[in-house]
């Protein structure tokens, strides 16, 4: 069992390790495991001499940030200045950003060393992870099989132990997707909690920035580091800060309630299920009431949220005109992204708009509201996060049967409510994470119940 | 994948040499309107990513059939008349960092740092 | 030939900084691409700041100058309007639901104002785009196609600038603080649209173009399409802008990073009692209260600050005379001056000492016209001004004198008077107010001139 988040950061505080050192180590693996894997697209050339700086500022006895000497992977849908936000896409391929996302200051201002720019779906228009211009990445958990999408590289390199913490994005389940497949934790924050400046849009109603770490601590610091509003956007809640890792000791869960409704079994593989179930068996060992709580139209989020998703993209897409950078996005990127600004672009249009853009915001407001009611009678909404297991590499999907991943996931982005995901088990190797959905702001609770878990461990 | 991006390279280049292509007059992407002599089964092969973007629409009219009306939920949370005061704009040191990165991204760009693009077709004609 | 004519007026506001981005908004004064930053470019990732409050203020303000109707208690989306062109970093432009309808402008109506953001500055000569100017903010105001004639629309585009300065919220005119798509039909024809109007003088030669035009081809009984077209100033022609009729489908929906807008009756109430009195009303109560005529209010309230001078002044002398004094020399000393009444730097105390001179006959109109313009050059005391000018009044004997001496002069031009010519009298008093240097009064010198013609024997 490696070294733990916070035993990594006392070590490199007291001096022991060294923050160039865990540079190297990291920059060490990349090189030996990353040709097979394909989890990174960029490395950080400065990424030795940022460590080096904060090493004299630990040898001078200066302060340093709860986040000092980590090693950082982001999703290359987030702008880190003079690196290239491919969103591995032909599009921007030579994208150089000429600006930092608002996390990224944020992470930077921790002391977080950035290694690389993570490997992904194209413009994050995926559930697998074998959508990159820049080639499929491997699931290190379960090779040869997909570590889902789109935060594909994130997920893998934390996984693999690459680096230590990853940003990704979730906009229809884009971090708790390929957490699960990897075998580690993924939270997507309450929407509106963390700044998207600087995040390059796939749903501007939907994405979040969010976690993938190898344990809890990991979650709460990288969370408590870019959370809270800035002023630098429109669409904020008002939360200055956040703070989680000190209330994470208590490791039993009475007193909480714990949903689950039987409409997951309807929608997920038995395999999977099962180790749902000892999941939740274990919640209620800890302490936990386990209440059932109705979701009767859960599976309709799906086809609402492509309709939603497809219109924004297109929105979001249309200053990709090869004008000012990069290439005329429709000229040279892949099917999946086509299909979406196509979709987004056809549903749009004045005559239809009544018909599917309005009624799927209609079918969002109906999704809203049984989550939001299910959450008034329970803390957290416990289950499966992927309705069928990881596919191999290379099998043939049609695009019905990938969007089918994300049957789970996508309410909570249709509700902005809060979601992680930690690994419960596995089926013949391969990982299965529980989803743990929380109200809006309710981190804590989340949190509270994956450390319990992972203490268990 | 590699056919398909090499066949929609020669409907790109024929469509360029037709002019169609000029980013300037062009109404939004008009991909069935690709097909050509060169690209026929590039048009094929885009209206199977067509028909594909159809799928989830078709499966969402079904789904639907049968739930009442509501509010849009356009955003997440509600709010109203969130603005900024006017006041002193930001420094031109602010700025010029972002400036230098800016005008290196571009394609085409004059010693005064205008960006250059496409000239107007309409311009020409008289 | 029925014609009709409509606009689309994209007006800038006046603030410091952009709309959704906090760069600086003087972009005719910097190098390009210079007042940018990731939000004004349209950069990946980059999203708006909140919308520019003092922008929002100034609609509210321009659509009650406008006699509108605020839209109440309404949510108002800020949407985005998508379309393809190089001035448009993001694709799309930003761009509010109606915030005021249904207004009126001198017999025009106004069929709905909006907040939306000025694109960058795309050249289609050279190809050259300048994001200095994209994100400035933009007010429209759109009107029905009440306008009869080109002269019609020049006259209102006029008074529509003036109104529009009023609120003094709006970027002077200089530079394309102002500009207009104008929409003309003629009967029998489609619609025209014709943008990439940069002056009230291009929107007056675009019209007269058009005209001749659509009138030409449906004299040939062709018909004429529902088209845009673009303005050529330098060649004074429209051209074809786009090849398709069709109407293009802008996609509207509301931005997800921009939460909307309501305006509720309190913040519509606390602006009408901040803004400044809309021109329309103070003409009625600058008549009613001052007695003066429409003629004389109408100029007046043509500049706001002109207005704020006659009300200064009005409130120390004849508020009838200094109406008269308004309409006629004074709008003749700053129009040949070439200067607004903002511009102006002397004080009301000092117009209404002139004025007061005039009224006690102590110069005449036509000195005082003199000691005006001295005044608008170089403000000082009347009094000052007048012994600057040299223009103490005449005595009786120095003007008996120098009537005398012009008669004794000019022998032919008497002879002239005399057998009929007259003519002659008046080149005789302009000699007098010449040799007198303008220190006489012209009518009195001309009654003197004839007395005194009379009395002398012929010969």
């Amino acid at each position: 069992m490696d070294q733990g988040t916070l035993e990594k950061l006392v070590e490199i505080r007291r001096g022991d390790l060294s923050a160039a050192d865990n540079v190297a180590s990291a920059l060490e693996l990349i090189k030996k495991r990353d040709k097979q894997i394909n989890s990174f697209i960029e490395l950080n050339p400065n990424a030795l001499a940022e460590a080096e700086a904060v090493d004299l500022k630990i040898k001078r006895g200066e302060k340093v940030g709860k986040l000092a000497g980590l090693t950082i992977g982001v999703k290359s849908n987030i702008n880190v200045t003079g690196l290239r936000a491919t969103c591995a896409s032909r599009a921007l391929e030579n994208y150089v950003s000429t600006y930092d996302a608002d996390v990224i200051k944020r992470v930077r201002a921790e002391d977080g060393i950035i290694i690389g720019m993570n490997n992904m779906d194209e413009f994050a228009c995926g559930s697998s992870g074998e959508t990159s211009a820049f080639g499929p990445t491997d699931n290190p958990a379960a090779p040869g099989h997909i570590p889902g999408g789109s935060s594909s590289g994130g997920a893998a390199a934390v996984a693999a132990r690459l680096c230590d913490i990853s940003l990704g994005s979730d906009t229809g389940g884009s971090i708790r997707n390929p957490a699960s497949h990897c075998g580690i934790i993924g939270f997507k924050p309450t929407y509106g909690l963390v700044p998207r400046q600087g995040l390059i849009d796939l749903g501007m109603s939907l994405d979040q920035i969010g976690t993938l770490s190898a344990d809890v601590a990991g979650t709460a610091l990288l969370l408590e580091t870019i959370a809270g509003k800035t002023g630098n956007e429109c669409i904020m809640l008002n939360v200055e800060k956040v703070s989680y890792s000190e209330k994470l000791e208590k490791h039993d869960l009475k007193g909480l309630r714990v949903g689950v409704s039987p409409k997951f079994s309807d929608l997920t593989d038995p395999d999977i299920m099962d180790i749902i179930h000892r999941g939740i068996e274990k919640l209620q060992d800890l302490g936990a009431e386990i209440v059932n709580v109705d979701l009767p139209n859960l599976e309709r989020g799906l086809s609402a949220y492509y309709l939603i998703v497809s219109v924004e993209f297109f929105s979001g897409t249309r200053k990709f005109d090869g004008r000012k950078y990069g290439k005329r996005i429709e000229d040279v990127c892949g099917e999946e992204v086509l299909r979406r600004i196509l979709r987004g672009r056809y549903i749009s249009q004045k005559e239809y708009r009544g018909k599917f853009y309005q009624r799927a915001l209609q079918i969002r407001t109906l999704i809203k509201r049984e989550l939001m009611a299910a959450l008034e009678k329970v803390d957290v909404i416990a289950g499966p996060t992927v309705p069928k297991l990881p596919h191999k590499l290379g099998s043939k999907l049609t695009p019905m049967e990938m969007y089918a991943y994300d049957y789970l996931t996508v309410p909570a982005n249709l509700a902005g409510i809060c979601a992680g995901v930690i690994k419960a088990g596995d089926v013949n190797g391969i990982p299965v994470g529980l989803q743990i959905q929380g109200r809006t702001l309710g981190e804590l609770d989340v949190l509270r119940v994956m450390r319990a878990l992972e203490a268990t461990e | 994948m590699r056919l398909y991006s090499c066949l929609r390279q020669m409907a790109i280049l024929f469509h360029h040499l037709c002019g169609q292509f000029k980013k300037f007059d062009s109404q939004p992407f008009h991909m069935t309107a690709l097909i050509s002599t060169v690209g026929i089964r590039m048009g094929e092969k885009l209206k199977e990513i067509e028909r594909g973007a159809e799928e989830i629409i078709e499966n969402f009219i079904k789904s639907v059939e049968t739930l009442p009306e509501l509010k849009e939920t356009y955003y997440s949370q509600e709010a109203y008349n969130i603005m900024r005061p006017d006041g002193d704009p930001t420094q031109e040191t602010e700025r010029s960092e972002f400036r230098k990165r800016f005008i290196s991204n571009m394609p085409s760009t004059d010693d005064r740092g205008n960006l250059k693009v496409e000239v107007a077709r309409w311009t020409k004609e008289r | 030939m029925k014609v009709k004519i409509g606009f689309e007026v994209h007006q800038q506001i006046d603030t410091k900084r952009k709309m959704y981005c906090n760069c600086p908004t003087n972009y005719q004064d910097v190098p390009p691409n210079t007042n940018v930053c990731p939000i004004c470019t349209g950069m990946p990732g980059a999203k708006p700041l909140p919308p520019n409050e003092r922008a929002v203020e100034a609609a509210i303000e321009i659509a009650l100058m406008l006699g509108c109707k605020i839209v109440n208690n309404q949510t108002i989306y800020i949407q985005r309007k998508h379309y393809d062109y190089p001035d448009l970093p993001s694709g799309y432009q930003r761009t509010s639901l109606p915030i005021a309808r249904d207004g009126e402008l001198h017999g025009v109506r106004i069929r709905e104002i909006h907040l939306e953001e000025d694109p960058g500055q795309y050249d289609p000569v050279t190809g050259n785009v300048d994001y200095n100017r994209s994100g400035v903010p933009l007010v429209e105001i759109v009107t029905e196609p009440d306008l009869k004639s080109p002269e019609e629309a020049r006259k209102f585009l006029r008074w529509l600038t003036r109104v529009l300065e009023y609120t003094g919220k709006v970027r002077p005119e200089a530079g394309g603080a102002m500009r207009t798509d104008v929409n003309i039909s003629l009967e029998g024809g489609g619609r025209v649209e014709v943008k990439n109007i940069n002056s009230v003088k291009g929107a007056y030669k675009a019209l007269k173009y058009e005209i001749i035009r659509q009138r030409d081809k449906l004299k040939r009984g062709l018909t004429v399409a529902r088209e845009t077209r673009a303005f050529l100033e330098s060649q004074m022609v429209t051209v074809p802008m786009r090849a398709k009729e069709m109407e293009e489908d802008y996609r509207y929906i509301p931005d997800p990073d921009i939460y909307p807008l309501i305006l509720d009756e309190e913040r519509v109430r606390a602006t009408q009692l901040r803004m400044a009195e809309p021109p329309h009303l103070r003409e009625k109560r600058l008549m009613e209260r001052y007695k003066i005529s429409h003629a004389s209010a109408e100029v007046i309230v043509s500049e706001r600050e002109l207005a704020d001078l006659y009300e200064a002044v009005a409130s120390e002398v004849d508020p009838r005379l200094a109406a008269a004094w308004f309409r006629t020399r004074l709008k003749k000393v700053l129009n040949y001056m070439k200067l607004k009444a903002a511009d102006i730097e002397f004080t009301p105390t000092q117009l209404a000492g002139l004025l007061r001179m005039v009224k006690d006959k102590r110069v005449t109109p036509e000195q005082g016209e003199l000691v005006l313009r001295e005044l608008a050059r170089n403000p000082a005391d009347p009094e000052e001004l007048l012994l600057k000018l040299g223009l103490v009044p005449l005595n009786k004997s120095e003007l008996e004198a120098a009537i005398a001496r012009v008669i004794e002069e000019n022998p032919k031009a008497i002879e002239d008077y005399r057998v009929g010519k007259k003519e002659a009298i008046n080149f005789l008093t302009g000699k007098v107010i010449e040799l007198t240097k303008g220190r006489a009064d012209p009518r009195e010198v001309t009654q003197q001139l004839i007395a005194k013609i009379k009395q002398k024997p012929s010969g």
